[in-house]
């Protein structure tokens, strides 16, 4: 009896999955139609782990072999992108002759992705049937938003989270699918409710992925005037007579300045001020003064005010716009002005500010290069980002500072992929392929699984987004439950798959790769696309081997007259999945 | 005392394997004297409405209140009324199991808490600081559970699950703790879903894996290779909780239930942590009626609290509540006054609960007063306990631990309240035990 066969038993789909992470984190609240004014927390506020520059190794006989960095195509495709897969690797060998060529067109292609020729992930994309990836704000609001069923009004988010998985799998645009899902956690909204997730690919659409590699500025705006982001924060609520300073102190302390920059509630006029009369950080008066920039800014919603139409989209409500005069972190604003001109010169003001720059380029070093970046690299970027503040293309010219400084490629070891990245990173690695189209029960039984590992997408309640740092995730439960996502895959099995399993490792296995020193070494460069250390390389070989010499050929060919060898080389697949060199970024 | 912290089982692999293979109800801490206090912080993120948890019901405060809060006061008769506690405080109709504890003296409740050196109205910023234990500063390395853990000094000779975070993530408060556990649901805390006839070896590879070098990455798949190990071996069957105790349905509950199966289990668990989030209540806060939001909220606090009291509070060995303290807090309480939204914006002082068998009781700490020159800025209640106060005292009495210069650098002038019932011992720096010159990082590599 082949047992492995036997867990698989429970099947939910891609929508279950998600209902039932919806059931078990949260009890549904009252969503009655009804009412005029929904209740919207920004979520369940959860710590802001220390800047990892703080921190130190924190577990016993700290880091004593950080492991010196591989080739520049793995530190590539592992850290521009989500993990190297056979395509990519023989991709990006074709690039130059030399190291150094291959790595520059490389990153010359990746900072301008529509140079690059998808049209294989648009195809793929297109097979998963989704139908609500090309709708308008209106026709979301009125097709979901306003539908009765949930499996309606929530369709929208789900097709995104499908969407998102098989972009960042078969995207040949690496690069521009990990910003976005960088932006996505700048910009942080938990979609897994009302009235987010109906609109969630507006989000994800027209300002994150709009903007990922573009102008700063022109994303911060476009972000904040999504209605997920307006309701998540409370701003369509903010009015001249209600200010809500909510969305106004988070756009601060976590879009632009960072909290680094937050100095309390001190007198702004004894600010210090930068060389060129720039106060050097905001105050508590600021945050207010900035919610006074943004009142009227709001939703044609009657969950926003009960007078309004029901269209979802955004507009500037000059009825509810303070319009006196504001003077904004050293920036005087006359009286008089609308909505959209204090808004715009309150938001041109703060996202040139100096200190918007290292927060934001502190953030993307962290992202792309290492928990604790280099600070030349960081103040290299930060120049990069006010110099060009107004170019279309600034987050990619500050990704080039960073990518073309000389630490970037000398740099490895001090961080590891957060789940997201692993369990993206499995798929391209193993060339793994599931179909993520709603009702595929496979897709639905992964990500099911998946939610355990601490990073279900865009479901993080606070609107700081996940950690990123290695004092987060390495950690017990995220560890085991990414272990448990490789063996989850390599154990799928259907009825109408040839030998059982849906992921064919033995057919997969060149037929002159048959004993367990060449099985681990074929997989093992398959899939991490170098060899392994000794110490790996060691134990996986004996696993394999069993009581044979580790160069006597196996029999793996035939399931059912060798299953216990064909099981065995998908577990030695799922231990390739959860080495340590598998999560090293 | 660094030979107690070497005693952690976690991170000695061969000291687990062979305790895994043996009977973990059977387990006899080693010194009988040895410190099994376990304390449990339990993190209500976003900022509870302590003045609607605990209204004032009487005096003049009563009339602050109510002009405070027209539409979110809790009401003293009537539908919904408040459960008085005592002449002038109530509980909110939620909460009836926690004034059952309270009339019990089981549960202190402590006025005007927070952080006296800091006003920071910023979540995360807050959040930090009472987590790393150093109101103002971030640059601490470790969160203060993990040095109360380093400076134990009285601990058992073996424990194998010395500190627990029940949830996929591990909090600040124990940041730089590399014993820690951090789990969401035992059941599926394991890697035994690869294939069947593979899976012993499979996992047995796994660990040789990680042993194969020392890094951080390495050391923290060790450390979770040992929790699968403690867990498979020691959860076998369906958790059953005892004295009639029915945890309710909610992730904060169940959360509770994972904890108390995991105490009684008798890992030698000291610290362990729970978040439970969503306090952040700018509109529609939903203060009244059964179905409103707030009052689920609390709802879901005091039925959790409740059945995980009981169920630990059972007769001779089944006793766990005699060595528990729980401790519930925020990173700061919320505005006096009620915003336009039927909500409340970011305060400053905010009450804070002590739930332990050896709790006295009561109210505890100075009542700030809601009168308009007693507020902070005109708005906020005032602080008028520090934060570090309260758990000193719990740290000092109940785990006898007295390196409070260690566990809250800069904090001075402890005087206990009497919170909770024990022994006093002088606070102490522990400057003999391997933190000299102020060294106040993670564990070196000596130990």
């Amino acid at each position: 009896m082949h047992m492995s066969r036997r867990t698989l038993t429970r099947r939910p789909t891609l929508k279950t999955s998600l209902q039932h992470q919806l059931l078990r984190t949260r009890r549904r609240r009252d969503r009655r139609r009804g009412r005029l004014k929904p209740r919207v927390k920004d979520g369940m506020p959860r710590p802001l782990w220390p800047e990892p520059r703080t921190m130190v190794e924190s577990r016993a006989g700290a880091a004593k072999t950080p492991p010196s960095p591989p080739s520049p195509m793995i530190i590539a495709l592992t850290r521009l992108g989500f993990g190297p897969s056979p395509q990519a690797m023989a991709d990006f060998q074709a690039l130059g002759a030399t190291d150094a060529q291959r790595y520059q067109a490389y990153i010359n292609q990746q900072l301008a992705p529509s140079t690059i020729d998808d049209s294989a992930a648009v195809t793929r994309l297109a097979a998963c049937g989704f139908q609500t990836l090309g709708k308008t704000v209106p026709q979301l609001w009125a097709d979901h938003f306003l539908a009765e069923e949930w499996d309606d009004i929530m369709q929208p988010l789900w097709e995104s989270v499908g969407a998102t998985w098989v972009r960042a799998i078969h995207s040949k645009r690496q690069l521009f699918e990990l910003m976005v899902d960088f932006w996505h956690n700048h910009f942080n909204v938990f979609a897994d409710d009302v009235p987010f997730g109906p609109v969630w690919v507006h989000t994800d659409r027209d300002a994150i992925r709009a903007h990922a590699l573009g102008n700063f500025r022109q994303m911060v705006e476009a972000v904040t005037r999504t209605p997920a982001m307006l309701f998540y924060l409370d701003n369509v609520f903010n009015s001249q007579e209600d200010a809500n300073e909510n969305f106004a102190r988070e756009l601060l302390e976590l879009h632009v300045m960072g909290a680094d920059s937050y100095l309390g509630s001190v007198d702004p006029a004894t600010v210090p001020t930068d060389g060129n009369g720039v106060p050097v950080g905001y105050t508590e008066a600021d945050v207010i003064e900035v919610a006074r920039c943004l009142t009227g800014w709001t939703v044609n919603s009657q969950w926003a005010h009960w007078e309004f139409g029901e269209t979802g989209e955004f507009f500037f409500h000059e009825d509810w716009h303070d319009t006196g005069a504001k003077r904004v972190i050293g920036l005087d604003l006359p009286a008089g002005r609308t909505a959209a001109q204090d808004g715009q010169a309150m938001l041109d003001w703060v996202c040139a500010h100096p200190a918007t720059a290292r927060f934001v380029a502190t953030k993307i070093c962290r992202r792309v290069m290492a928990d604790n970046p280099p600070q030349a690299v960081i103040d290299a970027a930060a120049a990069t980002f006010l110099a060009q503040v107004d170019a279309p293309d600034q987050i990619a010219q500050v990704l080039r500072t960073i990518l073309e400084h000389p630490s970037f490629l000398q740099t490895w070891g001090d961080k590891v992929k957060r789940p997201f990245e692993i369990a993206v990173s499995m798929f391209r690695g193993a060339t793994f392929d599931l179909p993520f189209s709603l009702g595929d029960e496979f897709s639905g039984w992964f990500l099911w699984e998946y939610y355990q590992t601490g990073q279900p997408l865009f479901s993080w309640h606070p609107p700081n987004g996940y950690p990123d740092s290695k004092f987060a995730w390495n950690t017990t439960s995220p560890r085991v439950m990414t272990w448990r996502l490789a063996n989850l895959l390599v154990t799928m099995w259907s009825e109408d798959a040839e030998s059982g399993f849906i992921f064919d490792l033995a057919g997969r296995t060149p037929t002159g790769v048959r004993s367990a020193n060449q099985i681990v070494d074929h997989w093992s460069l398959e899939i991490l696309g170098r060899p392994l250390p000794p110490g790996e390389r060691g134990p996986l070989v004996s696993f394999m081997a069993q009581d044979a010499h580790p160069d006597t050929p196996l029999e793996i060919g035939n399931y059912d007259a060798h299953w216990e060898t064909h099981e065995r080389l998908h577990a030695l697949v799922a231990l390739i999945l959860m080495c340590p060199s598998f999560l090293w970024k | 005392m660094k030979t107690t912290r070497r005693g952690f089982l976690v991170g000695c692999s061969a000291a687990v394997a062979s305790y895994a293979g043996s009977a973990f109800n059977t387990v006899a801490f080693g010194d009988p004297n040895a410190n099994q206090e376990i304390l449990v912080v339990i993190f209500l993120r976003g900022g509870i409405d302590g003045l609607s948890l605990i209204p004032p019901i009487a005096g003049a405060d009563r009339g602050h209140y109510e002009a405070a809060r027209p539409n979110l006061r809790i009401p003293t008769s009537g539908a919904g009324a408040a459960l008085p506690l005592n002449a002038q405080f109530g509980i909110h109709p939620s909460a009836a199991p926690l004034r059952e504890l309270f009339q019990s003296n089981k549960l202190s409740i402590v006025h005007g808490v927070g952080m006296s050196t800091v006003i920071n109205k910023s979540h995360f910023d807050a959040m930090q600081f009472v987590e790393l234990g150093t109101p103002g500063s971030k640059s601490m390395t470790t969160g203060w559970l993990t040095r109360h853990l380093q400076t134990a000094s009285n601990l058992p000779a073996s424990m194998v699950m010395p500190s627990l975070a029940v949830g996929d993530l591990q909090p600040v408060s124990l940041a730089g703790s590399g014993e820690t556990v951090n789990m969401q649901d035992p059941e599926s805390f394991n890697v035994a879903n690869g294939p069947w006839h593979w899976r012993s070896q499979q996992k047995a590879t796994l660990r040789s894996l990680y042993e194969s070098d020392n890094s951080w990455l390495h050391a923290g798949g060790v450390q979770a290779m040992n929790a699968v190990d403690i867990v498979e071996g020691a959860v076998t069957d369906p958790y059953l909780p005892s004295n009639g105790a029915v945890y309710p349905d909610t992730p904060f509950a169940q959360q509770l239930k994972v904890l108390a199966q995991m105490i009684k289990l008798n890992l030698g668990l000291q610290v362990a942590t729970i978040d439970f989030g969503g306090w952040d209540t700018h509109e529609s806060q939903g203060n009244n009626g059964a179905e409103g939001y707030f009052s689920t909220q609390i709802g879901d606090l005091a039925a959790g609290l409740m059945a995980f009291y009981t169920d630990l509070d059972g007769a001779g060995a089944d006793n766990y509540t005699d060595r528990l303290t729980v401790v519930t807090q925020s990173e700061f309480g919320r505005e006096v006054h009620e915003n336009n939204d039927e909500g409340t914006e970011h305060g400053y002082g905010n009450n804070l609960l002590v739930l332990s068998g050896n709790a006295t009781g009561g109210f505890h700490g100075q009542w700030p007063g809601l009168a308009p020159g007693q507020l902070v800025d005109g708005t906020d209640v005032a602080v008028t306990t520090d934060f570090r106060q309260v758990i000193s005292e719990i740290l000092i009495r109940r785990m006898c631990n007295p390196s409070l210069e260690t566990i809250f650098p800069g904090y001075s002038g402890y005087t206990p309240l009497g919170v909770v019932q024990g022994a006093d011992i002088q606070p102490a720096a522990i400057f003999a035990d391997g933190f000299e010159g102020g060294t106040l990082g993670a564990w070196s590599s000596s130990t």
